[in-house]
């Protein structure tokens, strides 16, 4: 090479090298950008992307009764799921998986080609079920547990304890209202995953334990809850009512002891149920309370000095107010008869009379006092405040009926809680469903105590009503309200249910009372609503229900009978000597067979409930003591026990000739839904007019155009 | 052939770097797949085990080009050139294609990628060519792109834009080392753009195709704007450029590069190896790697200046461009300065071919070191 071409080698080198180290100098530069100047935000989305938490699902408290047995509880249920993208082999995992969850292959097979990132193939899956898929490892397909709401004793108390949602949110009742306390604190679980969204076994992890939610202590009593559905759910069906409430309360403090509405349904499965069935309408729902109300009539005016047991009255079978013309339930009249008297007969007149002597203003503030028109404050989500019209739309007539509970509008809750006053002597107390809050570890949070509102009337005024309604169990309408044993008050009510303005044929037949008398333990209320039997008066049909509630619940709380004169000179008439109590023998396990004759020996009777060969509960319980006579449940199965009815099956009705629209209606009112086909009238039906439906299924009806 | 002053002439320097370079991709290589994509093989050091033998074979070309000469009859010229366009083409008919290119030539227990022996090649063709009589003429100057043209056509034909866009760079560097005057360039410069104008008009008007694919355009759309597309095209930048800041100054440590191992970062063994390497190393590291890619090129240049002949200088220089680009552009894009395009980084990069001629590319500089001009014997 000469020189010249080495020379421009040599620059045209030193050229390069120049471009090379600014290149070299480019790099670095970004390098110190990105590695130093912006570290901190690309570890920040290097993290972001790797590293997520997860959260753990805190246990959610358990509900006890007051006696600390479990309501409702939580555990964990082994839950299948499937990562659609993961699957391999669809087909054939399809086919597995079907075979095992026992679910249609053609199911599973859709599930698995939706295009989602996850999806649930089975809740609630069982042991064998959960163990076979894990083994079966197939990738897409997983295991994992979740905490599951169960409710053990299923429909006991069902509307009172409501229920929880997928997610373990309260949705109804006391697991709505006290949701907050139940529910805990949310942990997190920081997992590591890769570019596709699994976790990595051994990545980084920051955990932050769950905190379990408290659980609450009912004031109910699921023996006492027991006895009250158990004999509510009799009563409806046998009076074909259309449905029924019970409340016992403890009236010296307020505490609701039960509350059962029938029919029910099992919060296990509660999406199987109309929504209707969930609603604990004992508190959320208002009704005429009829003769029953004439509770507040009676203290009020005795309280004001404007009656006395004595003074007299009569009655004409009817009474004249302002031109308007209210007649007595009895046609003829009760004619001439004390105060005392009247109350035994419930006669209406004289209770509108007392209501126009006491004059608009005092009976509203006794209303008001009494918590009428007003929510009591319970513990429970959608509590009812009932009607109580404004005075300046009430006159004289109005006043005269609200004297006899009609034209005013209460809860049951309401009901017992006025009741109470009279039993406790004058106090309006706070009913409460939730004793005390816990925490896991049965550390007490919080304590709910007898809570007065005001004092309503004096004591003298709250006994000497007692009284009165003594005497209405003893002498007058309630008499079949009798406990033999035990001194009862009470008053019947049957209250007509009012149609769009006007008073119907349908009825409210309800009794409200308290035992004993000198000592009140037990309050109680119980409704049937719209009763079909031949006799609907709740002295006759509520009665007898109160009767073996109450006598069950004071047998069960020990509480001691009187042995007095008075008992048998009650109607039944019994004999002195067969008064004397006698223990219940235990007689579970035994043969039916077996376990009559003991009862023949001790001089009980009984009621055998459910199929089976053996004793598997009985009530009242052995040991109880309880006169001779009484009836012993006995309980041959399991399902008899819980008194396992789903809802009351309905007769469908023949529809032939009803238009469209009045088929509908038809269905409609008895709870029925229509699936109609064609138009014009009803000519065929499925099924057939005379089969049993449950409430909520389908009747298909077809139509033809008239002339067709 | 043989003699002991050879052994005392080497450069050891420039085999030291390189001993290093293969030492850390070794090292990242075995870092980046050991815990997934190695364990589809059932061997966590599956990929390092490919890579070191790919090293052996390097090391064994590397000795050859050493101990013989680099300088080439025409005949052999002439024979190097042909093997090269037959293997070019032999690929387009019996290659197995990997995503979208047909780049490899399988053998069995290996496969080879005729395009990184192509680069050997060329440059040795081109080189001997250029060094045979002036080029500043208009006919020596055609006559140079005319042999740079089948085999650019070939590797076009793959399609392997990359390796491509290599050969371009290093086609004008060595024209530039040939001594082709300014003027050229700019008249090139010219003709280029008067070309790409053309087809631009040809694309809109009379919607004739272009010559490149969707997806290239797509990642220079990336490349232009980084928000566009960010789960598909934009992604592996992105990933990349997380890869390498959340790096920060002293690394996360040997084996701790999550990106990589969590499946985020794509083509982590090869096109961003980078990114796997400063995720673990830093800044810290990254500036040492870019440090010994510096000196390896700066030794390059030395020898191009100490070559006893154009010939070697122009072989050193095509070799200088050749770690250049490949560096820059890796680099580059990686954290996204470059566009995408799938060239793998010398020494550090898993890919046999490449590392092995990329050994024997050592091999020629040191062989042209050896030969200098002011060697003693």
């Amino acid at each position: 090479m000469d020189l010249k071409g080495v020379l421009l080698l040599k620059r045209r080198i030193t050229i390069l090298f120049l471009l090379v180290f600014a290149g070299v100098t480019v790099l670095t530069g970004r390098l110190f950008f990105i590695q130093i100047i912006r570290a901190g935000y690309y570890q920040q989305i290097a993290e972001d992307q790797r590293l997520r938490d997860i959260p753990l699902q805190p246990g959610r408290g358990i509900i006890f009764d007051r006696n600390h047995r479990p309501l409702a509880m939580s555990f964990n249920t082994d839950c299948i799921y499937a990562i659609p993208a993961q699957v391999r082999e669809v087909k054939e995992t399809a086919k597995t998986v079907a075979g095992i969850l026992n679910m249609p292959e053609k199911r599973v097979y859709n599930l698995l080609t939706r295009n989602l990132s996850f999806v649930w193939l089975k809740m609630k899956a069982t042991p064998e079920e959960a163990e076979l898929i894990r083994q079966a490892r197939l990738p897409g397909i997983k295991v994992i547990p979740r905490a599951q709401r169960f409710y053990p004793q299923r429909e006991l108390a069902a509307q009172v304890l409501g229920f929880v949602g997928i997610d373990n949110q309260g949705l109804e009742g006391l697991e709505q209202y006290y949701d907050r306390h139940l529910r805990g604190v949310p942990g997190s679980q920081q997992a590591e995953f890769d570019s596709r969204g699994q976790s990595i076994p051994l990545g980084e992890r920051r955990y932050i334990p769950p905190q379990d939610g408290s659980s609450i202590v009912l004031t109910i009593d699921e023996r006492i809850q027991h006895i009250a559905e158990r004999e509510l759910e009799k009563a409806v069906l046998e009076e074909g009512a259309k449905r029924g409430a019970i409340i016992v309360m403890d009236p010296m403090n307020g505490e609701i002891l039960a509350m059962a509405s029938y029919p029910g349904f099992d919060p296990n499965n509660y999406q199987e149920y109309p929504s209707a069935l969930w609603r604990n309408w004992p508190v959320t729902d208002q009704y005429e309370p009829g003769s029953t109300f004439k509770i507040l009539t009676a203290a009020a005016a005795l309280e004001e000095g404007i009656v006395r047991r004595n003074s007299e009255f009569f009655d004409p079978g009817y009474i004249m107010v302002d031109k308007t013309r209210l007649s007595c339930w009895r046609a003829g009249g009760h004619g001439r008869q004390t105060f005392l008297e009247a109350t035994e007969n419930s006669c209406n007149p004289v209770f509108a009379t007392l209501a126009l002597r006491l004059g608009k203003e005092k009976f509203y503030s006794y209303l008001e006092a009494f918590g009428f028109g007003a929510r009591s404050g319970i513990d429970f989500p959608g509590e009812g405040r009932g009607i109580v019209p404004p005075p300046a739309r009430v006159k004289n007539v109005e006043l005269a009926t609200f004297g006899f509970g009609q034209g005013i509008s209460v809860t049951p809750l309401q009901l017992i809680q006025a009741l109470s006053v009279i039993a406790n002597g004058g106090y309006l107390l706070q009913p409460r469903l939730v004793r005390e809050v816990r925490t896991p570890d049965g550390k007490v949070v919080e304590k709910y105590e007898k809570k007065v509102i005001r004092r309503v009337i004096s004591q003298e005024t709250a006994e000497e009503t007692a009284l009165l309604l003594e005497s209405v169990v003893k002498h007058g309408s309630g008499n079949r309200a009798q406990i033999p044993g035990y001194r009862v008050a009470g008053k019947t009510g049957t209250a007509q249910k009012p149609v769009g303005g006007a008073y119907g044929t349908e009825r409210v037949a309800s009794f409200l009372g308290f035992s004993p008398v000198e000592n009140p333990r037990v309050a109680a209320l119980v409704i049937l609503d719209e009763p079909q039997g031949p006799v609907k008066y709740g002295g006759v049909i509520a009665a007898p229900v109160f009767a073996a509630v109450v006598r069950d619940t004071l047998y069960y709380l020990g509480v001691p009978p009187e042995t007095s004169q008075e008992q048998s000179t009650g109607p039944q008439g019994r004999a002195r000597e067969e008064t004397t109590l006698r223990s219940v023998p235990n007689l579970l396990r035994l043969t039916r067979e077996e376990a009559r004759r003991i009862l023949t020996r001790t001089n009980l009777s009984w009621r055998e409930l459910g199929e089976g060969d053996y004793v598997m509960e009985q009530n009242p319980k052995a040991g109880a003591m309880v006169p001779p006579g009484t009836k012993i449940l006995l309980y041959y199965n399991e399902k008899a026990k819980y008194n396992v009815k789903s809802e009351p099956l309905v007769l469908v009705p023949d529809l032939t000739g009803l238009s469209v629209e009045r088929a509908g209606k038809v269905l409609q009112e008895m709870g029925l839904k229509m699936a109609p086909h064609g138009s014009g009238l009803a000519v065929k039906q499925v099924p057939a007019a005379g089969t049993r439906l449950s409430p909520g299924m389908t009747v298909n009806v077809y139509f033809l155009e008239a002339g067709m | 052939m043989w003699d002991r002053r050879l052994l005392r002439n080497l450069d050891y320097q420039l085999l030291l770097i390189v001993a290093l370079l293969v030492a850390i991709g070794l090292l990242t290589v075995y870092s980046a797949t050991r815990s997934n994509i190695a364990l589809d093989y059932g061997d966590p050091s599956f990929f390092l085990k490919k890579q070191l033998a790919s090293v052996v074979l390097g090391v064994l070309g590397m000795a050859f080009v050493i101990f013989f000469d680099y300088r080439l009859s025409d005949l052999a010229a002439h024979l190097i050139y042909l093997i090269n366009l037959g293997l070019l083409t032999l690929v387009l008919f019996f290659g197995s294609e990997v995503s979208g290119a047909k780049a490899w030539l399988n053998f069995g227990v290996f496969s080879l990628q005729p395009a990184e022996l192509s680069k050997l090649f060329l440059i040795l063709t081109l080189a001997k060519f250029l060094s045979e009589k002036d080029i500043n003429t208009p006919k020596r100057l055609g006559l140079a792109f005319l042999h740079l043209l089948p085999p650019l056509a070939l590797i076009l034909l793959q399609p392997d834009f990359g390796t491509a866009m290599v050969f371009v760079f290093f086609f004008f560097v060595m024209l530039f080392m040939a001594g082709l005057k300014i003027r050229y360039f700019i008249w090139i410069l010219v003709v280029v753009l008067i070309l790409a104008a053309a087809m631009g008009i040809a694309h809109f008007v009379f919607d004739v195709p272009l010559p490149i694919k969707d997806y290239q355009i797509n990642r220079l759309l990336v490349f232009i704007d980084p928000g566009r597309d960010p789960a598909g095209a934009g992604w592996s930048v992105r990933q990349a450029v997380i890869a390498v800041g959340s790096g920060r100054f002293f690394g996360k440590g040997l084996f701790q590069n999550t990106q990589g191992q969590l499946g985020f970062l794509p083509e982590k063994h090869t096109d961003f190896i980078f990114g796997v390497f400063c995720e673990e190393w830093g800044f810290f590291g990254a500036f040492i790697l870019l440090g010994l890619y510096f000196f390896l090129i700066w030794r390059s240049l030395r020898i191009a200046q100490q070559a006893k002949e154009k010939y070697g200088a122009l072989v050193a220089v095509g070799v200088m461009a050749v770690f250049l680009v490949h560096v820059l552009e890796n680099i580059g894009m990686n954290m996204q300065i470059m566009p995408v395009t799938g060239i793998p980084l010398p020494f550090i990069s898993y890919g046999g071919s490449a590392m092995t001629v990329n050994l024997i590319f050592i091999g020629l500089l040191e062989s042209i070191w050896v030969r200098r001009q002011k060697i003693l014997f």
